[in-house]
């Protein structure tokens, strides 16, 4: 018993950070309806450029991750803007392979800049600390990772309920000519959509960096956040939370009494198996195509 | 008539040609250069190893800036496969038609090497010092293929041994990676619990694209292993030991030779390397057990030599000296001996009967020997056969616990 | 001027005498291609002709029936082991282990078609991108493939023709290439094709007019599955060597990337786009030998960047190849053309 709960808990430690990256595909995916491929790299170059704030110019802790997020922002800002809409009559296809394009650029990018040695990360918390409940542990990373993934979730609620700019983009996305109509600039929204869905990432690069910093970190947690956002619907903020913490606990499980080997694909076989029973995810509401 | 006349003319032109060009020099030796080449992955998710292509660089120009080589300078090419079979094949097929190499060293990667192995060895083309420790390269045994890199095999044999031996320890797991190479660890392993007639705690494989390692941990933890043997990357080791520490699980951590990099393993894992015991297959000296032995302030002749003369005048200002960029050098200096003894007349068949007649040659790495060539014996053509142990000190050093140890050759299948 | 009369006339491959004349300039020079060249560039065109059987194939399923996959290296790796293995094993001449192996990707892709029935966007391609990780992995798992350690191709023998240099393999590959592609366009162009294109411009409508929505959708997987499998099992043979790590997601990746960047729904395209991607696929890694340029890059890295790490700028100048074409031209390489044909037929005006 006490090892089925170490599992779930350690599935939801994980799809915490899954969870932030499904979150960041899911804002974007509703804005400009393009999977996002660029969403690990987006948050992998903030993370490199903290680290470099951090062991090059020491700056602080409180300058150097907002400072981050700013960056990250702004860079989700840059690539709709300036790659992104210049697209002439985009297709989905074609949108996916600009963002495919963007992806491989900023990872050449990072590894040109930084060389592909594995780094370790300073961090305030230590990753190796946990906390200890009976006999069960939680690293206090995964704590902090899980709360800060509860904060946002809440203030992203928060945000599409109460905010101006959150009200916009729920109307942007039903429905982009009315929104229009209605005085709200799309595009501006559209182009805000992918800076907040950077800095979604970015928080979740910067807590999974303490443990190791490398090129290619974010290829594993952005496929994974990809596949809960698609369990969870893609259209559906809650449902991508829910769809990652459904792969992260079933991975745990499946790693622990299955076979190891085949954990990382499990996740895969989750969505399958989801999608055959509802197309269109767990959350999204199935929309009916007309001719 | 005359239309037959103009067509042998060229035939016998290009025959004539062709013989000239046979007839002047080996493929790849002029009167000034020798060129060998060699592959490394300099982009992509392996790239962390291709510093041993830079490494060979910084020891060739170092070569060349003494003088070279019975006056010849040694012309390295090195490209990037990002560690696609696909770009490797590529890349040596243009070098060696277009360029012509006298001979390939090292090489990162046991599947880029397959791709190109029966291209080289068709063509009696010299390949020194893989840079990957597989049967592959032994079994059959090669004419042109002289290995240097000791077996993942023998890693673990000694790192079992000495885990039971002389820590007295009962329980032994192997985490290993998928591949080739955590395999031979597993092999290995088991070979010599079997000798002392322990049974395996557990083994784990463990997926090149894994993060997430709590399931790795809990099932050690629940194996009530003593001692871990790690036949990973570096990253993998450094998840491993953070997610252990933070669930409590401190084992003795074992290491194979390929995070035998103390300075780079303290720094990513952030100081929990300390203490564990990693196999290394030179570029240290360790006749005095129990002496501490400093990475970075090298002591065997021929790393100091390379470290000053070398590293601090080839390498990019931002290369760092480590294990994996010192190594390239280790890897070809049997070839570099061999053509210092073969003299001005440079040749592969002679190169090949200098390197056969190495006996007991030591430098940066352990104890090479080659015998002459026998299809059917691995050995003729393993070289090195010796590793030791060391143990990761808090400060980035090692400390020696075993002397050169001779491991056995368990031939695949077996 | 494209005006089509009759039926026939759209069936016909050679439309008008410039096409009979230029399709024999191609075949000529294909002819002696290998004659001319180096070794080396005959490989290169191998790799190349293999990637054109493949895109050619998935485009088939993502150009003109609207299904998405970014798993088609799966379909590879079971065309390249199932050629093997077949060869090894069961001992079948090469001839026909590969259709052989391509039949069963088919089946294999009709089976992954069935799902993909009630599954479009975003949602298909994570199941398919998923079928991709998990062949590869099984593969990995069973005895008979080699499991981690990879197989070795056997001697290829057919009737007397030993083949064994890139040149004899050359005199293989490009006539199966050429028949591959010509059976691509005439699916296209036959009642199969317009079902395709049916369902892809409008999925219900078709339904209403008669077109079997799951016959057809599982036929256009198992199709470009076949294609894959068939590039899979020569690949096999140009590399000589196989282990699952190779089927790698960023396969599929780049074959997809290949359909878009050439065209969607064009076959030509398909041809254009497999051959410029997979020729800077191999070659790019000597951008740094570029006079001047690499030159420029090398001192960008001292003073920027890092040295060690300077051949990154290969994927930096891939992905920019792949976004300006893409901002400029949704339908790739194809809409290119077609613009400058069009450009210059009416010019001056």
């Amino acid at each position: 018993m006490v090892e089925f709960l170490q599992m779930v808990l350690s599935g939801i430690a994980v799809g915490s950070s899954y969870a932030l990256m499904g979150l960041g595909m899911v804002l974007i995916y509703k804005a400009s309806e393009v999977p996002n491929f660029v969403q690990g790299e987006m948050a992998l170059l903030p993370v490199f450029i903290s680290f470099m704030l951090l062991t090059s110019y020491n700056v602080p802790y409180y300058i150097a991750f907002p400072a981050t997020l700013i960056f990250a922002f702004l860079l989700g800002c840059f690539l709709e803007f300036g790659i992104l809409r210049r697209a002439k009559e985009p297709n989905v296809l074609g949108l996916i392979i600009i963002t495919i394009g963007m992806e491989m650029i900023l990872l050449g990018f990072v590894s040109w800049k930084f060389g592909a040695d594995q780094r370790a990360m300073p961090f305030p918390i230590s990753s190796y600390d946990s906390i200890i409940i009976g006999d069960i542990f939680i690293s206090t990373l995964d704590m902090l990772t899980l709360v800060v993934a509860l904060v946002i979730m809440l203030s992203m609620f928060l945000f599409f309920r109460f905010s101006k700019t959150g009200v916009a983009m729920k109307a942007t996305q039903m429905n982009e000519n009315a929104a229009a109509l209605m005085g709200i600039k799309t595009k501006q929204i559209r182009m805000v959509a992918w800076g907040i869905s950077s800095m979604v990432g970015c928080v979740a690069g910067l807590l999974m960096a303490p443990i190791l910093v490398e090129p290619y970190m974010m290829w594993d947690p952005m496929l994974k956040g990809f596949s809960g956002a698609v369990v969870g619907g893609m259209t559906s903020l809650p449902g991508a939370v829910f769809g990652a913490y459904i792969v992260g606990i079933v991975e745990h499980l499946f790693g622990g009494y299955v076979s190891l080997e085949f954990k990382s694909v499990v996740a895969f076989v989750i969505i399958v198996i989801v999608l055959c029973i509802k197309p269109s995810g767990l959350f999204a509401r199935h929309y009916v195509k007309k001719v | 008539m005359k239309k037959y006349l103009v067509y042998i003319l060229t035939v016998m032109t290009m025959v004539v040609f062709g013989l000239a060009l046979n007839a002047t020099a080996e493929e790849g030796v002029t009167d000034t250069e020798i060129h060998i080449g060699q592959w490394g992955p300099q982009t992509g998710p392996a790239a962390p190893w291709g510093a041993v292509a830079r490494g060979t660089d910084a020891y060739f120009k170092m070569i060349n800036a003494d003088g070279g080589i019975h006056g010849r300078k040694l012309i390295h090419h090195y490209f990037d496969d990002a560690y696609n079979p696909a770009k490797t094949k590529a890349g040596v097929k243009q070098l060696q038609e277009d360029t012509g190499m006298f001979a390939w060293v090292s090489g990162v990667g046991t599947a880029p090497g397959l791709a190109v192995k029966d291209y080289l060895m068709e063509r009696k083309i010299l390949w020194v010092g893989p840079s990957a420790g597989s049967r592959h390269w032994l079994e059959p045994a090669n004419k042109y293929l002289f290995n240097t890199y000791p077996l993942y095999l023998g890693d673990a044999e000694l790192l079992t041994k000495y885990a039971v031996e002389t820590l007295k320890l009962k329980k032994i797991a192997v985490v290993y990676q998928n591949d080739d190479y955590g395999k031979q660890g597993l092999e290995g392993c088991e070979a010599e619990l079997k000798k002392q007639g322990l049974e395996l705690a557990i083994g784990l494989p463990m997926n090149v694209a894994d993060v997430d390692m709590k399931p790795h941990i809990m099932k050690l933890k629940n194996s009530d292993a003593q001692a871990v043997l790690l036949f990973v990357g570096p990253g993998h080791v450094a998840r491993l030991q953070g997610t252990g520490k933070a669930m409590q699980f401190e084992p003795q951590w074992m290491t194979s030779t390929t995070c035998g990099d103390h300075p780079l393993m303290m720094a990513i894992t952030k100081g929990l390397y300390a203490g564990t015991i990693s196999a290394a297959f030179g570029l240290m000296d360790p006749t005095n057990i129990g002496d501490i032995a400093d990475f970075n302030k090298p002591t065997l002749p021929a790393m100091v030599k390379f470290y000053n003369d070398g590293y601090k005048k080839f390498a990019a200002k931002e290369e760092r000296w480590g294990s994996t960029f010192a190594a390239g050098m280790g890897y070809v200096e049997p070839l570099i001996e061999a053509l210092k003894r073969v003299g001005r007349d440079v040749t592969r068949e002679k190169v090949v009967a200098e390197l056969e007649k190495i006996q007991n040659f030591k430098s940066a790495m352990g104890t090479v020997s080659y015998t002459a060539f026998d299809a059917n014996d691995p050995l003729c053509r393993i070289g090195q056969q010796e590793v030791f142990l060391v143990r990761a000190e808090p400060d980035g050093t090692s400390t020696i616990l075993t002397n050169w140890y001779k491991t056995t050759y368990i031939p695949s299948g077996h | 001027m494209d005006m089509k009369r009759d039926y026939y006339e759209d069936v016909r491959i050679f439309t008008s005498g410039a096409v009979i004349f230029w399709t024999g300039i191609l075949l000529l020079l294909l002819a002696i291609f290998p004659f001319v060249a180096k070794n080396y560039y005959v490989y290169v065109v191998n790799f190349m002709a293999i990637n054109v059987i493949v895109v050619v194939g998935l485009n088939i399923l993502v150009g003109y029936t609207g299904q998405i996959s970014m798993g088609h290296a799966g379909f590879f790796a079971i065309g390249a082991y199932g050629t093997i293995v077949l060869m090894t094993q069961a001992h079948f001449p090469f001839l026909l282990a590969l259709p052989s192996a391509g039949l069963i990707a088919a089946f294999i892709g009709f089976l992954l078609g069935l799902p993909a029935l009630r599954l479009e966007g975003p949602y298909l391609a994570i199941a398919t991108l998923g079928f991709g990780i998990t062949t590869t992995q099984i593969i990995g798992k069973i005895q008979m493939f080699g499991e981690r350690q990879g197989l070795h191709a056997p001697d290829l023998i057919i009737g007397g023709w030993h083949i064994k240099t890139d040149k004899d393999f050359y005199f293989l590959l490009i006539p199966i290439t050429i028949a591959m592609v010509i059976i691509a366009r005439n699916i296209i162009k036959t009642k199969v094709g317009r079902a395709f294109i049916s369902i892809r411009d409008a999925d219900i409508a078709a339904s209403t007019i008669g077109v079997n929505l799951t016959y057809y959708k599982t036929l256009a997987f198992a199709v470009s599955a076949f294609y894959a499998a068939v590039g899979g099992g020569l690949y096999a043979f140009v590399l000589r060597f196989i282990e699952p790590e190779l089927f790698s997601m960023f396969m599929s990746v780049t074959f997809l990337t290949m359909v878009v960047v050439g065209g969607l729904g064009s076959i030509m395209g398909s041809v254009a786009g497999a051959c410029l991607l997979g020729f800077l696929d191999l070659q790019l890694r000597n951008i740094l030998e570029i006079p001047y340029f690499g030159d420029w890059i090398r001192m960008l890295s001292e003073s920027y960047f890092t040295l060690t790490g300077a051949s990154n700028i290969q994927l930096i100048v891939f992905g920019l190849i792949l976004i300006v074409i893409m901002l400029f031209e949704p339908l790739g390489i194809f809409g290119m053309w077609i613009r400058s044909k069009k450009y210059w037929l009416a010019w001056p005006f």
